[in-house]
């Protein structure tokens, strides 16, 4: 449907129509953002023997997000007076923004897609990298030193952590044999990637862990030590956009890792009859629920542990992982 | 590694169990019986001796007695007894120096209003207030 609405020529229908899709993609995605919320609350309260959100909207708490996104947008918008006002009101936009765009490449299903373009990994490793420029301005433009040293070492947390998470995905490049994500998945057909490439499956997970800013990896939110770091003078709308970019990037982080080594809308071998969209759906919910069962059971890693891990121990075990699948491609071809 | 596996397992069967917070209000909060919340006065037990009005430690009660009508009859009856809810801390020094148990603590001990003349409770607030009795009293 997308490859038609491409090839016709431009007319005001034809943007009108990307627009009104672009649109309704977003206000799907809001409504991932604010059930994921929730849903976070909600685990979180049981693995800790009690019940989250139940009161606002029935007894499930339904409508416990739309009260806090609310009460958000209600409060004062201030601006710290020596701040430097044109960077401290673009640091939210540029980190969201890279969010939303790299949406833009991901297959739902072989039909359900947007762009299909044959870079499409490294167009969503390149955007996603932007959003640090959004942190790293917010950090300075706040005026503060401690929201300035949350700022850097998010940045160097987030780079760093981007080596070992594209060097895990060359082995199933390599497997595959190209870029576009759907030749990727579709090169999953007989045996997903999770069950030939383990480690290289490992290391792309911890390594999304870390570049989603998520507990063990949240020293620069620290949400209970550094008074939440790069973000703290940011109130109102402001904060609440860097909370819908951190959790849009978990929708694209966990559509990733489903799609790259979970099969994406393969279904297992005897269940074929059940859609792709409902596997895709299933398997990225159970990578969503891993990560949140990550973050309530672990505690946070020290700075220079951070930094160790991802260079002393990530990356030689990514390059391991390359050297050993290209051996084993050579003595099994 | 392991230990990682079985701190992630632990945390899998916390959310079977059952849970340790309290539903209120919708259900109730499980109150010990001697538990001091407001309280419960009987008109016809006292005998207007004003011990509570003496130890109060805020000075929250206010009472006045008139003689009693039956005229072969000694001593006075109650005829006007209030407890100013902005001031009684419920410490339950009043119920203890009763000599009748005419004053005792029930287990409800919701206040909240929305002006402060409800809070002032006068004779038939007190009297009406009989549910959740506390059994034992004067300890």
């Amino acid at each position: 449907m997308i490859e038609d609405l491409l090839n016709t020529t431009p007319s005001l229908i034809n943007m009108m129509t990307f627009l009104g899709i672009g649109v309704c993609f977003l206000f799907i995605i809001l409504g991932f953002v604010t059930y994921a919320i929730l849903a976070e609350r909600k685990v979180m309260g049981f693995m800790q023997l009690r019940t989250g959100p139940s009161e606002t909207g029935g007894r499930f708490g339904l409508l416990q997000t739309v009260a806090d996104v609310l009460k958000l947008l209600m409060k004062e918008d201030i601006i710290p007076k020596q701040a430097d006002r044109p960077l401290f009101i673009l640091a939210p936009i540029i980190a969201f923004t890279p969010a939303f765009m790299v949406l833009a490449v991901l297959p739902f299903t072989e039909n359900l897609r947007f762009a299909d373009i044959g870079i499409g990994l490294l167009y969503y490793v390149a955007i996603s990298g932007l959003s640090v420029i959004g942190i790293m301005i917010g950090g300075w433009a706040s005026n503060n030193k401690y929201s300035l040293l949350g700022g850097l070492r998010s940045a160097a947390q987030m780079i760093s952590y981007e080596i070992p998470l594209v060097l895990s995905v060359i082995g199933v490049i390599i497997l595959s044999g190209s870029l576009n994500l759907i030749t990727i998945v579709d090169a999953q057909k007989p045996i997903w990637f999770v069950l030939t490439q383990p480690f290289g499956f490992a290391i792309f997970f911890i390594a999304s862990v870390a570049e989603l800013n998520r507990v063990p990896f949240d020293l620069p939110e620290a949400e209970s030590e550094l008074v939440s770091g790069y973000h703290v003078e940011y109130s109102g709308f402001r904060y609440a956009f860097f909370m819908l970019a951190e959790y849009v990037y978990m929708f694209a982080m966990a559509a990733m890792t489903t799609i790259l080594f979970l099969g994406g809308w393969h279904p297992l071998p005897f269940l074929g009859f059940i859609p792709g969209v409902i596997w895709f759906v299933l398997k990225f919910s159970i990578v969503v629920f891993v990560l949140m069962w990550i973050r309530f059971t672990f505690p946070r890693l020290r700075g220079d542990q951070l930094m160790e891990f991802s260079w002393k121990v990530l990356i030689p075990a990514a390059l391991i992982n390359i050297f050993i699948t290209v051996i084993l491609i050579e003595v099994f071809s | 590694m392991i230990g990682l596996l079985k701190g992630m397992k632990y945390t899998l069967k916390q959310t079977t169990k059952e849970k340790v917070t309290y539903a209120y209000p919708h259900e109730g909060v499980p109150l010990p019986d001697r538990f001091r919340g407001i309280q419960k006065f009987y008109p016809e037990k006292c005998i207007v001796c004003n011990q509570c009005v003496a130890i109060c430690p805020t000075d929250c009660i206010t009472l006045t007695g008139k003689k009693h009508p039956d005229p072969n009859k000694r001593g006075k009856v109650i005829e006007t007894y209030s407890i100013n809810f902005e001031i009684c801390i419920l410490c339950d020094l009043c119920t203890e120096v009763c000599p009748t148990e005419a004053i005792i603590m029930t287990n409800n001990f919701e206040l909240a209003e929305y002006s402060r003349s409800k809070l002032f409770k006068d004779i038939d607030a007190l009297n009406e207030n009989d549910t959740n009795l506390r059994k034992e009293n004067r300890v």
